[in-house]
């Protein structure tokens, strides 16, 4: 064994890590630095000419960096919240009332062993999940967050969200045909039925809001809904938000529509083989479907971005920090200290059991909220995407909240229940629709020309 | 203790009837040979006075010298439950007519003393294994039982060396134990 | 030494697995060897066999379906049993009268009291023993209570093998209540192991009397809140109506006893039929219904909660006084004889037939568990059928394995 071998075996494990990281870590900033300073100017005026492709790559890798923290909370909220349901407490250990839950799943599904079952097909094994999230996650691009917050506004949106959604069969019956087991296959194929069955329905349904908006651009149905929440799409297509409701349910395989996991059957559908990070893949695609219908029907029906009330009168806020100067300083230290103390006082006063430095505690904390709650405030007036994105993550999570009270609360539909409903009642009722907003478009055109 | 229905089974089956009825408590008991079974169990079935449509138990029973299967049967004719022994069965070689033509349910039944004891119920359709594994050699409730050598020697029982106890020979002890797989 | 069967046990370290295993089919590596397992393990055109093994998140405990499938529908069906099969009749052979009770608790587990009812009225009747009057009622009291938490424990298992997630933790919460209860009374939340031959264990005590006032007071609301949750729900209730029909002569003829035959429209129930203990005295109905399908047997058994409350009502009101145990020898040894008793439990009829050759020790114990005669109906009834359909159906005729095995 060589001197190098001989020492890098006696080092501890920290050891290790501390002479593999930092040599890379200076390595790798000596690199960097010196090609920023000497190719700098070049990166920038190539990119200052592609400024579209730019973005979009900036947009797309948000994106996509950004569903794992949304499926991260998907996922700790469906356990809270059916805990509470079942009158238990679910996540309760691992950080403040268990949200750390999530992290601690992500990192340990990326701790699982890797395995192929024997008889799979390795090459659709591994990439049918990728499908699968793939086919969730690009539909993202053309959801509109906020003003100017979106990844790209097509002219098509709806029609490329309808086609990209459509790719998750081809990933279910991937994993559902590649797993070399039957419960696999069953579940693959009442899956691929069930998309399949409810994806008319589901696009019928929107096919009058189409003609109502007379775009399909996601970003103009949204500006169409400014102004008060009357202007919402919910209240001139009623039906067609049931509909689509419901159909959704179906294609993102949630209860009671959700046959193709139902464990108490055939225990874990098309998954049956998968663990690991390939399991963790398909929990992901679901639990971000789940968000992206929410965020979809927030979008069409309910205002996406748009606040329930026109904001009253136009806002500018002038705010230059900058010219207070050192005064900028003195007052980020003392304001501070000047509102915890206000905010203790009361607290301390009320009970003579808090003594003085629990109640500056407290004052800390609430002084730090307060702090938090101005700065979102000017924010809010000043900058319209903050608005917009207050809104619309709070009206998608709302219909994400009753996603998960579905599952909480319904059973299990059979597959030829659930059949017969898509195509016996969701698909005539979505014509139903269609025809009745289509003739009282004409209608109205003509009486008011 | 219903006196007139011991009166009624002794003139019905008379010639069926190995022994005397006997009663204790609220149970009356006829014992006849494995081969009336089907033509007491059929008049106890069909004949309106009788009425034993529900079957409640059937046991086997190893006495040690005999065999013996018992049904237990309950109608509303009477408040005692009747129980028909079938009894002499050799212990070598025991077999009795099924009565699952009357009731299917007793398919299971019969299944369970074939696979306690070595019953054989001729017209079973089904008369295999139920709890032990298929390739079970024994008959665990039988009286020459004796955990756990005559289960170690099956083929299906212990691969891993703990579950071979420490019988010497592969052949079983009791010449009564069947050799010929079912 | 007769041939033995090709089995290659993975445990085996001489067995390498570098063969190719292929997809495991459930068929048994021998040709068949009765009529019905050949018409079983012949395929037809177009059919499959999966195997819904003994670990699956929703047979009730440990037990093996094979499912012969035409795509979805199930055409056939082939429970294996013996999964759990402990062999309690061989060991009741080797015990003591006393604690051959014992062994009968874990039996349907869920429903213990009644596995002790049945061999402790067998056994007594067998000593010609008499229970005084305190005992039998204590009996009634207890076994009423595990009857209403068995049948709890059965609607959430109904509704979570039918993708609900919230009754079940619901029932749960009933059930802990009355399994709290009677760990006041007897010392253990499940096999309670109470009953002694010519009495209880142990008489009533102020802290158990003192629960079940508090349960008593809201049972019946809680009862109905449950009830309500699932009997108005559109999916659970179309999911349920018509399926696994059966019909009086079937029931009849399949030995079916207890709630799955009562709702077939016959009214048979051992309190009534053959009464034992102080059922005559008692005041109660039988439910029965007639439509005989899943939703039937579901809500017949809500029903039947509704009569044992009366009955522990009836038995609070009319408890004697006196002692809880009838006077016996430590060593007891009964002449020879035979015995049956049997006792109406919820899911059908526990009997035990004890045949006594005067030792201390039974000389047979025979135990008749209603789970392992049930189990064969679904056979008949999953014909037609999806397979969703076999755990809806399974959990309605409520088979507890630890009986259905023995």
């Amino acid at each position: 064994m060589t001197v190098v071998g001989k020492s890098w075996s006696r080092l501890t494990l920290p050891g290790k890590i501390i002479f593999t990281v930092v040599p890379l870590l200076l390595v790798t900033t000596f690199v960097a630095v010196s090609a920023i300073v000497l190719l700098g100017p070049t990166i920038i005026d190539i990119l200052a000419a592609n400024l579209p492709i730019v973005r979009f790559v900036v947009a797309v890798t948000i994106v996509l960096l950004m569903t794992i923290p949304t499926a991260f909370l998907i996922i700790y909220m469906e356990m809270k919240v059916i805990a509470l349901m079942n009158l238990r407490i679910g996540p309760d250990r691992v950080g403040p009332f268990g949200s750390l839950l999530s992290v601690v799943h992500g990192l340990k599904v990326l701790m699982k062993e890797d395995f192929t079952p024997t008889g799979a097909d390795p090459i659709v094994f591994t990439w049918a999940p990728v499908v699968t999230y793939l086919a969730s996650v690009m539909t993202l691009l053309v959801i509109p967050f906020a003003p100017g917050i979106f990844g790209q506004d097509l002219n098509l949106a709806l029609l490329y969200f309808f086609a990209i959604g459509g790719l998750s069969v081809v990933g279910l019956l991937m994993a559902g045909w590649s797993s070399y087991n039957k419960y696999s296959l069953l579940g693959g194929l009442r899956s691929a039925a069930q998309v399949i069955s409810y994806e008319i329905p589901l696009t019928l349904s929107v096919v009058g809001l189409i003609l109502l908006a007379g775009t399909m651009s996601l970003n103009k149905i949204v500006e169409q809904q400014s102004g008060w929440f009357t202007d919402w799409y919910v209240f001139q297509q009623p039906l067609a938000v049931l509909i689509f409701f419901i159909a959704a349910t179906a294609e993102a395989n949630r209860t009671p529509f959700d046959l193709t996991e139902a464990d108490s059957e055939i225990v874990a559908g098309f998954a049956t083989e998968y663990s690991g990070m390939r399991f963790g893949f398909f929990f992901f695609a679901e639990y971000v479907n789940v968000f992206i219908i929410s965020a979809l029907t927030v979008t069409l029906f309910f205002g996406g971005w748009n606040a329930p009330f026109p904001w009253p009168w136009p806002v500018t806020l002038d705010l230059d920090p900058g010219s207070l100067g050192i005064l900028l300083l003195i007052l980020v230290a003392i304001v501070p200290l000047i509102l915890t103390i206000v905010f203790a006082a009361p607290v301390w006063m009320i009970s003579a059991r808090i003594k003085g430095w629990q109640a500056l505690i407290v004052g800390f904390i609430l002084a730090n909220l307060f702090i938090v709650a101005v700065i979102f405030g000017l924010a809010y007036v000043g900058l319209d995407w903050v608005a917009g994105i207050f809104w619309f993550l709070g009206k998608t999570y709302v219909f994400v909240f009753t996603f998960v009270w579905m599952r909480g609360t319904l059973p299990r539909v059979r597959i030829d229940q659930l059949m017969d409903f898509a195509w016996k009642w969701l698909l005539p009722a979505s014509l139903l629709n269609l025809f009745v907003t289509a003739a009282a478009i004409v209608v109205a055109r003509s009486v008011r020309p | 203790m219903d006196r007139l229905f011991k009166s009624r089974l002794e003139r019905r089956f008379a010639d069926q009837l190995t022994g005397p009825v006997r009663q204790r408590h609220d149970e009356t008991e006829i014992r006849i040979a494995a081969g009336d079974v089907v033509a007491v169990m059929t008049a106890l079935h069909d004949e309106p006075d009788l009425h034993f449509q529900f079957l409640s138990d059937l046991a086997g029973v190893d006495t040690g010298v005999v065999m013996q299967v018992v049904y237990h049967l309950w109608s509303e004719t009477t408040p005692d439950w009747l129980r028909v022994t079938a009894d002499g069965l050799s212990r070598e070689d025991p077999r009795v007519p099924s009565v699952t033509f009357l009731w299917k349910g007793a398919e299971w039944m019969e299944r369970e003393a074939y696979d306690m004891f070595g019953i054989t119920f001729e017209g079973n359709r089904d008369l295999r294994r139920i709890y032990m594994p298929p390739d079970y050699q024994s008959f665990p409730l039988r009286k020459d039982f004796y955990l756990p050598d005559d289960a170690a020697r099956s083929p299906g029982g212990g691969v891993r060396p703990m579950e071979r106890t420490q019988a010497p020979s592969t052949t079983p002890t009791t010449a009564l134990v069947r050799r010929t797989p079912v | 030494m007769p041939t033995s069967v090709p089995h290659q046990s993975t445990d085996d370290p001489r067995v390498t697995l570098d063969r190719d295993l292929g997809v495991f089919e459930p068929v048994p590596p021998y040709p068949p060897r009765t009529e019905r397992e050949a018409e079983f393990y012949t395929l037809g055109d177009g059919e499959m066999f999966i195997n819904m093994g003994p670990q699956h998140p929703s047979t009730h405990g440990v037990l093996r379906v094979v499912l012969k499938l035409d795509g979805e529908k199930v055409v056939d069906l082939d429970p294996v049993l013996g999964y759990l099969h402990r062999g309690v009749e061989k060991l009741c052979e080797n015990a003591d009268y006393h604690q051959a009770i014992c062994y009968t608790d874990p039996l349907e587990y869920v429903s213990s009291l009644f596995n002790e009812w049945a061999p402790v009225l067998a056994f007594e009747k067998l000593m010609d023993i008499g229970v005084p009057r305190r005992a039998e009622y204590i009996r009634v009291l207890s076994s009423e209570l595990n009857r209403i938490a068995s049948h709890a424990l059965f609607l959430g298992w109904m509704a979570l093998d039918l993708g609900g997630l919230t009754p079940i933790l619901w029932s749960f919460i009933e059930r802990d209540e009355i399994v709290d209860m009677l760990a006041a009374l007897t010392g253990q939340r499940m096999l309670f192991n109470y009953f002694r031959i010519g009495g209880v264990n142990g008489d009533l005590n102020h802290e158990f009397m003192s629960r079940l006032g508090d349960w008593m007071a809201k049972a019946t609301e809680q009862i109905e809140a449950g009830n309500t949750l699932l009997n108005e729900n559109e999916i659970f209730v179309r999911r349920m109506r018509g399926l696994g029909t059966i019909d009086t002569a079937t029931a009849l003829r399949m030995v079916m006893t207890g709630p799955n035959l009562r709702a077939t429209g016959v009214p048979f129930d051992i309190r009534r039929a053959h009464p034992y203990s102080v059922f005559p005295e008692l005041e109660f109905d039988i439910p029965t219904r007639s439509e005989g399908d899943c939703l039937a047997r579901y809500l017949l058994r809500m029903d039947e909660i509704k009569q044992s409350l009366r009955i522990i009502d009836q038995c609070l009101h009319n408890m004697p006084d006196g002692p809880v145990m009838a006077k016996l020898p430590r060593l007891l040894r009964p002449r020879p004889g035979r015995a049956y008793a049997a006792v109406e439990g919820p899911r059908g009829q526990y009997s035990t037939y004890a045949i006594s050759d005067g030792t201390d020790q039974p000389f047979r114990m025979r135990i008749h568990d209603p789970s392992f005669i049930h189990l064969q109906s679904v056979g008949l009834m999953m014909p037609g059928h999806l397979i969703a359909d076999t755990m809806a159906i399974m959990a309605s005729l409520d088979p507890i394995m630890g009986g259905v095995d023995k």
